[in-house]
């Protein structure tokens, strides 16, 4: 049985676990690390992680293997149901293959969602930053804005603007006009995380040493509220599947192309005839969004361990 | 307190006067209504054009036409559509409707929410809470129109066989059997009605219901976990009486901001819920005006919404005022 022996002149920093001099090491862990292994350690999270890395892969390498396209027709077998020889998942009255679409839908949408999260987030940071930071009027002003805007319902203002200036109809015209308004909520999360920690002394350190306020808020603001920012990520990307298929049930959504959202939306008119044109595309949204819903639940948890027994 | 309420009044009101300087930008930038005329056969001369602008009143500066609209609509005349009908007889009889559906379904929500968030977090870790969070979560991850049609093919068939022998008393389709206000007795329209309402209240508060009962059992989790439940406790109290009395109360107080700031959400799924059911309430007549570029529809519509959602989030304030003596005292 070794003895352990306390040696005062040994290495605490040591990099690697082991023996030095007699003793146990153990390396310590930056804040990041340890971040990330609560989250590893949240069971729900990280099956969400993989169940959704799957579904987003797989619609974009998946269609290379398969033998059907998305806009291949295949005119001896219309609206097939599941099961069907040569069709996984069936088709839809013009003989397109669902599985097929279904990929292409997937794609779409996770384009969709990027576009609009770099747009909301591009647009947010700013106008957060600035209200959270300065302060004053410059706060009171955009704040006044942002309740202004929540005045109207957000669907209508979508439909009013998708109606007039997505262009064509396609995805990304879509995402454009969700991303222009999707910066309220990240805005007024970033304003009061900003106000909070700019009274923080690391700032206030900063600043005596003659850091210039950009410096401040891209170097240090920024990445202290890295946790609130992709928990936002991760709603951000529900939020757009979501309203994409509202806006394309309604008519005023992607047209030219096909994306998740429309699938669900063309199925609501074969729920009584061709049902698994319902009842699949809406249930693949369902388990997309509630996975990504649990990776936002996890990484929550995973910034703020009071929340949850995870162990670190 | 009185002065409180005096001030979020006039606050209100100015919202209100911004909200209308926004609804009408956006509702003229958007609705052109001169877009019938740009693409008729053969295309009417520049001078035509000129002068239907000059008769709608569009050549005139902005402001005007935004004061003209303003001076107008707060006298609740909206002005015609493009068809030439008032508007504010049809805006009345479609918001009507629609009412009707956001108010039972806010009550709806609210109740249920409140039940099941104070459920999951006096039963937290069990397995009825394991059970309700994951129907909540399902719940947030579909798309209300998809909860809708879900509903309609389940619901009415299955119940009205199961319960009521194939008579037809939940209904799929339309606000109320045509033709049954003109022989019907009183006692049968309203039922007509409501089962007509049935599953557009259902999958309207679906939604709400599934965010507010968490936001609900998170906030009870928060009161329960104070000091002054556990003072309460130690003094004696049954435990039914410090959940309600103590906990619930406090709990509710943050609830009251999330429903007010909710309606804009309900406003939001009536148009989706009406548009699945076929109701023609305020989401048929939104619709319609924006596929024909009808620009008074759209700017009564938007003024109308906003002073409803401005209207509510006073009430809101002021239900904080009451709820929460810190608010009082201040």
């Amino acid at each position: 049985m070794t003895s352990i022996q306390l040696d005062p002149q040994a290495d605490v920093a040591a990099t690697t676990a082991g023996t030095v001099g007699g003793e146990f090491t153990v390396a310590a862990r930056s804040q990041r690390q340890q971040i990330i292994s609560r989250f590893l350690h949240n069971r729900l999270a990280l099956g969400a992680l993989l169940v959704y890395a799957t579904i987003v892969i797989g619609s974009f390498v998946a269609p290379h293997l398969y033998r059907w396209g998305y806009a291949d027709l295949d005119t001896t077998s219309l609206s097939r149901p599941p099961g069907s020889p040569g069709h996984p998942l069936g088709t839809a009255d013009l003989g397109q293959d669902l599985l097929a679409e279904l990929m292409r839908g997937v794609q779409r949408s996770t384009l969709i969602a990027f576009v609009y999260i770099v747009i909301a987030l591009a647009i947010g940071i700013v106008v957060g930053s600035v209200a959270g930071y300065f302060g004053g009027w410059a706060d009171s002003l955009l704040m006044r804005l942002v309740d202004l805007i929540l005045t109207i319902p957000l669907l209508v203002i979508l439909l009013v603007l998708a109606a007039k200036y997505a262009g064509g109809g396609g995805a990304v015209g879509i995402a454009v006009v969700l991303g222009v308004l999707g910066w309220l909520d990240l805005a007024r999360i970033l304003r009061s995380q900003f106000l909070s920690l700019r009274e923080r002394e690391f700032v206030e350190a900063a600043h005596a040493m003659g850091a210039s306020n950009r410096r401040i808020i891209f170097k240090h603001l920024i990445p202290n509220s890295l946790g609130q920012i992709i928990v936002w990520i991760t709603l951000g990307a529900a939020v757009s599947v979501l309203l994409e298929a509202s806006l394309s049930f309604l008519g005023f959504g992607v047209r030219n192309d096909i994306s998740l959202g429309k699938l669900v939306a063309d199925g609501v008119n074969a729920a009584d005839s061709r049902p698994w044109l319902f009842y699949v595309p809406g249930l693949v949204l369902m388990v997309i969004v509630m996975c990504v819903n649990f990776i936002g639940d996890g990484v929550r948890d995973a910034f703020d361990p009071a929340n949850s027994r995870v162990r670190a | 307190m009185v002065l409180y309420v005096v001030r979020r009044l006039f606050s209100s009101v100015f919202v209100l006067l911004a909200s209308s300087i926004l609804v009408f930008a956006m509702a003229s930038s958007v609705a052109d209504p001169l877009a019938p005329l740009r693409t008729r056969q053969p295309p009417p001369t520049p001078e035509q054009m000129a002068n239907q602008a000059h008769l709608l009143g569009l050549d005139r500066p902005w402001y005007t036409r935004y004061l003209t609209w303003l001076g107008h609509a707060v006298r609740g005349d909206f002005g015609n559509d493009l068809g030439g009908n008032p508007i504010s007889r049809s805006l009345w009889e479609h918001l009507s409707l629609t009412l009707r559906l956001i108010i039972a379904s806010m009550i709806l929500a609210v109740l249920l929410a409140i039940a099941v968030g104070v459920l999951t977090a006096v039963r937290k870790n069990k397995l009825s809470d394991y059970v309700a969070t994951t129907v909540g979560y399902m719940l947030i991850a579909l798309p209300t129109f998809w909860f809708a049609t879900l509903l309609k093919e389940f619901g009415a068939i299955q119940i009205n066989n199961l319960f009521f022998g194939g008579r037809q008393v939940i209904f799929v389709f339309g606000v109320e059997t045509p033709g049954l206000k003109s022989y019907g007795t009183a006692s049968q329209i309203f039922w007509d009605q409501v089962g007509h309402m049935v599953l557009p209240v259902l999958s309207l508060a679906a939604l709400s219901y599934a965010a507010w009962s968490r936001f609900q059992r998170a906030s009870m989790l928060d009161v329960l976990g104070s000091d002054y439940i556990r003072l309460a406790r130690a003094k004696g109290l049954t435990y039914g009486r410090v959940l309600i009395r103590h906990g619930l109360r406090n709990a509710l107080i943050p609830l009251t901001t999330v429903v007010a700031l909710g309606v804009g959400g309900l406003l939001g799924g009536a148009v989706i819920t009406e548009t699945v059911f076929g109701w023609n309430g305020m989401g048929q007549y939104l619709l319609d005006a924006i596929k024909h570029s009808d620009q008074n529809i759209l700017l009564a519509w938007l003024l109308v919404s906003a002073s409803f959602v401005i209207a509510f989030n006073l009430v809101a304030d002021l239900m904080y005022a009451v709820l929460d003596p810190r608010i009082r005292l201040s």
